[in-house]
């Protein structure tokens, strides 16, 4: 047989690294079969999820007469927040289900919950810029000229959005595992996070007190993060890439330990 | 070739921990095909599943030579939402081999017609088998773990399977599970028993036969 697996020249790591990367990749390709089930309006759904959020808010900040801070158009404002937002839940979500999803697949020695969660919040990561891009792309015809400040800063935000998923998601497949009540408290105790994320502020506009609290939410840091990068005139100085990068090794160093402790819980059948 | 060195796994139930392998030690070498017999519940399949690497001993060391093949049986493996093909294509991608060449060969082994390019859902378990059997031949591995084949589809299909194994008695070793001693007669040369967590080999497959009695 013709096996990468034979032909590779280096040593285990390098071999390891393949084989891990190889089946992580089938997995993201599968999954794109499955995301929405064989029903391929399941993307056009992910674009209109954020959209309905911009326009309600849109349409809020129209009514009560508010503006942005600092005067940002409005759709970029709503559109980096929400799709930000969206980004983390929904890879959470994924991964929670990682194991629920796919149990049939742990049958293969090689595919590990970990491939699992990476090749879903790849696929997440993916849609939600695609998603972005078109957002963005659909409001720049409105105006005459669009100028993306730091677009690394801006994909960097959205990156770390996607691993905070990730990890989250990690860390839920395995509560999971333990007790399916996990999966009905989450939707509650995930809700208020939509309030304190700063979609529809800026840490900015804050006042100190009410700010300080909120930028332990990592999530705040990846929104303000996207804003730096997308807004020339804007400049988050309390976004921390490293407090978000914390919060991430330490989700998945303990999701992959809990992991580890209920693998063999997980009926295969 | 695999070597079980004091494999160990319980389970916990609420009667308190039920432990089916029992420091087991091992040696599955190179072209001997062996045939594992137990009772329904006896740990056969969990064994299968540790050799294969699908689940973790609790305590103990499996040491592996060359590609082990996942269980095939009827059962797992298979994404039901997606087609025959599909779930080819996702079995050669991990497994690193050639993509068409493995699907060409499962569905000119598996011989299920139409039905390749349908959700695995809407498959008998004889078909999901019938596939599960086509892909993994289509893989070369040098081990092959077979999870109760004794009905996989009819006397013409069994024969191909077993004529797929003698092709390849050369290269590859079989370990399959069972409950019925006329499955491993026709594929094994020795047999073990599977009883109380305890491992038991027998070079003659009448004593394992023998022994096999006594337990069931």
């Amino acid at each position: 047989m013709s096996g990468a697996v034979a032909t590779l020249p280096r040593g285990e790591l390098t071999r390891g690294l393949m084989a891990q990367l190889r089946v992580v990749h089938a997995l993201a390709l599968r999954e794109t079969r499955t995301r929405f089930g064989q029903n391929k309006l399941g993307y056009v759904w992910a674009l209109l999820e954020p959209l309905f959020w911009i326009g309600t808010f849109a349409g809020l900040f129209e009514v009560a007469d508010r503006g942005t801070p600092g005067g940002m158009a409005i759709v970029p404002f709503l559109a980096t927040g929400v799709v930000t937002y969206e980004l983390v839940m929904k890879t959470a979500n994924k991964g929670s289900q990682a194991i629920n999803g796919n149990k049939a697949l742990l049958f293969y020695p090689q595919v590990q919950t970990l491939d699992l969660i990476l090749a879903r919040g790849a696929l997440e990561l993916a849609t939600y810029a695609v998603v972005f891009a078109l957002i963005i792309g659909g409001w720049a015809f409105t105006v005459p000229r669009v100028r993306i400040d730091d677009l690394l800063v801006l994909m960097n935000g959205l990156l770390l959005a996607g691993l905070l998923g990730m990890g989250l998601g990690l860390v839920l497949c395995g509560l999971n595992v333990l007790s399916p009540t996990v999966e009905r408290i989450r939707g509650p105790l995930f809700r208020p996070l939509f309030w304190v994320s700063g979609l529809f502020f800026t840490a900015e506009s804050l006042p100190k007190q009410v700010r300080d609290m909120l930028l332990y939410n990592p999530i705040l840091h990846c929104i303000e993060m996207v804003r730096t990068g997308f807004f020339p005139d804007y400049h988050a100085r309390h976004a921390e890439p490293m407090y978000v990068g914390a919060w991430i090794l330490g989700l998945f160093f303990f999701g992959l330990t809990l992991e580890r402790r209920v693998r063999h819980k997980v009926q295969l059948t | 070739m695999i070597e079980l060195h004091s494999v160990t796994k319980a389970y916990r139930t609420r009667a308190g921990d039920h432990v089916v392998l029992d420091r087991i030690d091992a040696m599955f070498p190179d072209q001997v095909s062996t045939g594992i017999l137990g009772k329904n519940g006896a740990g056969k399949s969990t064994l299968l599943r540790i050799l294969g690497g699908a689940e973790r001993p609790d305590a103990g060391q499996v040491v592996r030579h060359g590609r082990v093949s996942w269980p095939i049986g009827f059962t797992g493996g298979f994404n039901g939402s997606l087609s025959g093909e599909e779930n080819s294509r996702f079995v050669a991608r991990i497994y690193g081999a050639d993509v068409d060449e493995v699907v060409d060969f499962a569905q000119r082994f598996a011989e299920i017609g139409e039905y390749f390019r349908m959700p695995v859902r809407t498959y008998s378990s004889g078909m999901r088998a019938r596939l599960a059997f086509g892909l993994s031949m289509a893989l070369d591995f040098d081990t092959y773990l077979v999870d109760e084949v004794t009905a996989v589809g009819d006397k013409s299909f069994q024969a191909k399977c077993r004529a797929a194994f003698e092709d390849r008695s050369e290269r590859s070793t079989v370990i399959i599970v069972s409950h019925n001693m006329n499955t491993i007669r026709k594929y094994c040369s020795r047999a073990a028993v599977l009883n109380g967590g305890r491992l038991r080999f027998y070079e003659d497959l009448d004593e394992a036969a023998e022994a096999y009695e006594a337990v069931a």
